[in-house]
């Protein structure tokens, strides 16, 4: 089992109201499995992702990820697990601007201490299963939509994590440049062996999922 | 990593061009100002150190008050430093110099020239003193009358080369006409001593009535040996003086003790001064050469520290105010596994990265501004001397100070944004109240404010003293010295020019109400017997009978010295400080008595009372001061009246150069020469004005950088007002309303602190201005002024922009 969320719960204080933005999430996640998350606007879709990767915290209930009990972890622990384990995708991509497409996925690397060399290795591995190598040099600036969110995964990937979160990654793209991306996760998924849970509003993309959860308003309707 | 972090700092500058240009001129104004102060600073700290035995040589001073006159004196007396030498055993050594003659013609070939750099000094010289010797035997030089030591620039000048010195004969204008043979070529002193002599003659050849402890004419210095504390020394004055002094004083004036002396509100007091502390601390009277002030090496370092403060406030309000540019960065970095402090050394590495490009621009600064900033401050610092190891470790660690002071908060600002935050919603902090951006514009504009107050005051001031009644008239006056004119045919001259139709009168005279002139100070009683309870001091200066009408010195009783009145020799004229010492109703035609050394008591009539009039530095209330008939003939004085001042200027210098042919012909104007007494205040008013400037300068471009990023900010806001029906000057005042605060704030806080500040500069001046309240207010609208027209400029340009576009960019 790589993570299980038991009555989780997510609120918010707005002025004097308290607003469950989710609400006691029970759910068990294997290795492996590919989860598409789906829902409307404000369903808690994102805010159950970012929980997930330890950006945001639940303020009840428990969490917890490779036997390890996130839900009363420190600040500094938690960063290292997910830097060790965990991978973000975004619908905007979020690449740094000033740092080119090689730079762009070696700072992962950068930050786990990881030699030159070694670094350099990977990287270029990177580039070239995705088959980017002749964009290696350019800014994200100077990129298509599509070509800055595969750079996005591969950055993602380059540290090898065991889960993949993806925030509506296909949001910023049209339809044929999705569709890409969709099969890469697909075949990630099922040729790596590597866990994702994806965010989309789209029937067609969380159908590449084996596990399709439905959220409305901070609860889960079906899984 | 680092390599990271350099990176991208560098392409964040080079997006960012505008921030980064306003950042890296304001931190290199502020590092260049920091550099040259330093350099000032270490130069004037460095004074006098470079003698080996610098930390054991102390100076004798004396504290006098007799007769109401007070003497602090950097001279003591001739036996002075024998006496302590043979009576004490810590004293291992003592030099003496005896520069009181002024300055010697020196001939070089049919010509003379007037060297004033000059001394006599004791054979012990080089036993206290270190001073390289490039040719000769310093052990024996000046042990024999006629010998002379010089430096090489000397040896250049007259002989060619310090070999070709060696052994010569220079011809002096001492008594007429002596010969010195050069004993000893020594090497240039350096420019931070406190003297700084390039002949050294032999003590020998003073003409003085040595073996008097009354008279105070010799810079004395003593070497203590190793380990004696001089405080403690400074208690055997006491027996020096009951053992030396008090038997000479006995036979003068009728003395029974020290205590009867001390009793009728007299002082005599002797005190070793640290040779070290000389250049900074002492301000006493007969220095060799004006001294630097502690007082202004502490206002400059202030105005420097405070300077690069505001430059490094810049960077920190620039830095958070843009953040929002940066938040992303953090966030992605942060989620791809970055730990808060990996991210805090990156925004430091930045900073110092910015540091160390502003201090590349600051040298260049420095490079082109240290001639200007010599001429203003008189010293002769050079540019290339920041390449000693010392300065260059201190440069090289300049760029990581400023960095890490202006970097730690904005480093610690960006690092702290959640990623979840910044990653999703926008994050806008621009515009959010920020107090500490608030406190750090306030702190800038009341740095400014106070400095530019002190400019204006320090500027008045000096103002002040120039057009001040100084009770003569110091314009239209030409001193000509006339050192090397035969005393014969000084009359001569004299009855010459005063000939020509412009010049009004003409009179002779040493004694002259600008500094560098000669003064003596005499005791007087009020009977022929003397004691200390009937007895004062003041200075009596030997004039002709032209001297009062040439100097333009206003008789408020009695009359002027007249060549009608045969009997004026032993008139006497006093003013009005003198006049009331002397507690006189009716003053005209009373008795004063005075003694010579011989013990001979003269009795002076009081024939008239002048205006008082400035002699010293209007630092200082007017002195009691009397006028006496005498025949000293040092200068001449001529009152003109004329507009071709060249013209009469070269009428005179022909006469001059016919009646004394090869004679240098030296001359002054008296309100020049009156300025020279204020040189150090112009000085310090000038470094003022550019340090306020710069100040203003720097906190300007950092409110421009602000307010150009804060109208950035709200250019969806503005558009959307406009659109809403807002004018272009309802947005403008919107803009500014909030800095226009910080600036009034500002102002507020600067007041007090200002007027503090210069409130107790002005207690050195016994003549001074008000602080005006308009002062205060004239700085306090140009600042505002000054910040308005600044943020106008972004303001104005954000809200004439077209809602359209800023709406449609959103």
């Amino acid at each position: 089992m790589l993570l299980r969320l038991s009555q989780a719960t997510k609120e918010v204080k707005n002025g004097s109201e308290k607003i469950a933005l989710l609400d006691s999430i029970d759910l068990k996640v294997e290795e492996g499995e590919f989860i598409s998350l789906m829902g409307p606007s404000g369903s808690g879709k994102s805010t159950l992702l970012n929980c997930i990767g330890m950006l945001d915290s639940f303020t009840d209930g428990g969490y917890v990820f490779l036997e390890e009990p996130v839900h009363s972890m420190k600040e500094k622990n938690k960063s290292k697990l997910y830097k060790e384990y965990i991978g973000f995708v975004f619908q905007a991509y979020h690449l740094i601007d000033e740092l080119t497409v090689q730079e762009n996925i070696e700072t992962p690397l950068l930050y786990k201490n990881i030699k030159s060399s070694e670094r350099k290795a990977m990287v270029a591995d990177m580039l070239d299963k995705f088959n980017i190598v002749g964009k290696k040099d350019l800014f994200p600036a100077q990129l298509s939509g599509g070509q800055q969110q595969l750079v996005g995964i591969a950055r993602a990937l380059i540290s090898k994590p065991k889960l993949i979160l993806a925030d509506e990654p296909t949001g910023n793209l049209n339809s044929k440049q999705g569709i890409e991306i969709m099969e890469l996760f697909s075949q990630l998924n099922k040729e790596e062996g590597v866990t994702i849970i994806q965010a989309t509003h789209s029937e067609s993309n969380a159908a590449y999922g084996s596990r399709i959860i439905n959220l409305l308003d901070g609860k889960i309707v079906t899984d | 990593m680092i390599r990271n972090y350099f990176k991208i700092a560098w392409r964040n500058l080079l997006k960012n061009r505008g921030f980064t240009a306003i950042n890296i001129i304001g931190l290199s104004l502020g590092i260049g100002c920091f550099i040259i102060i330093s350099m000032f600073v270490i130069d004037e700290l460095s004074y006098d150190r470079f003698h080996e035995k610098a930390n054991r040589i102390y100076r004798v001073d004396a504290d006098i008050i007799m007769g109401g006159t007070e003497l602090n004196l950097a001279v003591s007396s001739d036996p002075m430093g024998a006496t302590l030498k043979k009576d004490y055993p810590e004293i291992e050594e003592y030099v003496r110099f005896y520069a009181s003659n002024g300055p010697k013609l020196i001939k070089k070939g049919n010509e003379f020239i007037r060297e004033s750099a000059i001394t006599h000094a004791d054979s012990t010289l080089f036993n206290v003193f270190t001073l390289p010797v490039i040719i000769g035997d310093t052990k024996t030089a000046l042990v024999e009358p006629n010998t002379v030591v010089i430096t090489e620039t000397a040896a250049n000048r007259y002989f060619g080369s310090p070999k070709l010195a060696i052994g010569k004969m220079l011809e002096t204008d001492d008594n007429g006409k002596t010969l010195y043979k050069v004993t000893a070529v020594i090497e240039d002193m350096p420019k931070t001593s406190h003297f700084n002599f390039d002949f050294f003659f032999s003590m020998a050849n003073v003409s003085y009535d040595f073996g008097t402890y009354l008279s105070h004419n010799f810079h004395t210095y003593v070497v203590l040996k190793e380990g004696t504390n001089h405080k403690t020394f400074n208690n055997h004055f006491i027996e020096v003086i009951d053992k030396y002094i008090l038997p000479q004083a006995k036979q003068v004036m009728q003395i029974e003790s020290m205590d009867d002396f001390k009793a009728s509100g007299n002082k005599l007091e002797y005190s070793l001064m640290p040779l070290t502390d000389i250049h900074l601390h002492s301000a006493r009277y007969a220095e060799i050469s004006p001294n630097g002030s502690i007082q202004y090496v502490y206002i400059f370092s202030a105005a420097a520290l405070f300077i690069l403060l505001i430059a490094c406030i810049n960077f920190m309000n620039l830095t958070t105010a843009r953040s929002s540019g940066r938040a992303k960065e953090v966030g992605i970095r942060k989620v791809l596994g970055s730990e808060k402090k990996a991210l805090i050394w990156q925004f430091l590495t930045e900073s110092t990265l910015i540091a160390g490009l502003a201090l590349v621009v600051g040298l260049f600064f420095v490079w082109l501004s240290l001639g200007w900033f010599n001429s203003i401050s008189g010293k002769e610092l050079e540019f290339f001397s920041l390449l000693t190891p010392k300065f260059v470790i201190f440069i090289l660690l300049l760029p990581f100070v400023v960095g890490g002071l202006a970097g730690v908060y904005p480093a610690f600002f960006l690092s702290s944004f959640k990623p979840i935050k910044v990653l999703k919603g926008k994050l806008s902090t621009g515009h959010k109240k920020n107090s500490l951006r608030n406190f750090l514009v306030v702190f800038q504009f009341a740095t400014s404010i106070v400095l530019i107050v002190g400019t204006i005051v320090i500027y008045k001031q000096i103002n002040h003293i120039q057009s001040a009644n100084l009770g003569f008239n110091k314009d239209h006056v030409l001193i000509v010295d006339n050192s090397g004119v035969p005393r014969e045919t000084r009359q001569s001259i004299k009855n010459e020019i005063e000939q020509l139709a412009d010049v009004k009168s003409a009179s002779f005279g040493g004694y002259l109400p600008v500094a560098n002139s000669s003064r003596s100070d005499n005791t007087f009683s009020m009977d022929a017997v003397m004691t200390e309870s009937n007895s004062f001091n003041m200075q009596t200066w030997r004039v002709d009978y032209d001297y009062i009408e040439t100097v333009g010195i206003e008789v408020l009783d009695g009359r002027m010295f007249s060549r009608d009145f045969g009997s004026d020799s032993t008139g006497i004229i006093l003013n009005e400080t003198a006049l009331k010492l002397t507690g006189f109703e009716n003053p005209i035609g009373k008795k004063l008595y005075s003694t010579e050394r011989d013990g001979t008591v003269i009795t002076n009539t009081i024939i008239g009372v002048i205006k008082n009039f400035n002699y010293e530095s209007l630092r200082e209330n007017v002195g009691a001061l009397s006028l006496k008939l005498g025949n000293n003939s040092w200068e001449t004085i001529y009152r003109f009246n004329t507009a071709d001042i060249g013209g009469l200027l070269s009428t005179i210098e022909n006469k001059y150069k016919a009646a004394a042919p090869g004679m240098p012909f030296k001359y002054q104007f008296m309100d020049e020469a009156f300025d020279d007494m204020y040189r150090q205040e112009r000085r310090v008013g000038t470094v003022a004005l550019a340090f306020s400037l710069l100040a203003i300068i720097i906190a300007c471009l950092g409110l421009f950088g602000l307010a150009t990023y804060i109208a950035e900010q709200r250019t969806k806001e503005i558009g959307i007002r406009k659109v809403l029906g807002a004018s272009v000057t309802t947005i403008v005042r919107m803009l500014s309303t909030d800095f226009v605060k910080l600036v009034m704030l500002a102002f507020v806080i600067a007041t007090p602190i200002a007027w503090w500040f210069m409130h107790k500069w002005l207690q050195d001046f016994a003549y001074r201005i008000e602080l005006n309240w308009w002062i205060f207010a004239i700085t306090g609208i140009t600042a505002l002024a000054i910040a308005l027209i600044t943020l106008s400029f972004q303001a104005i340009r954000a809200a004439i922009a077209n809602p359209v576009d800023s709406l449609k960019t959103e």
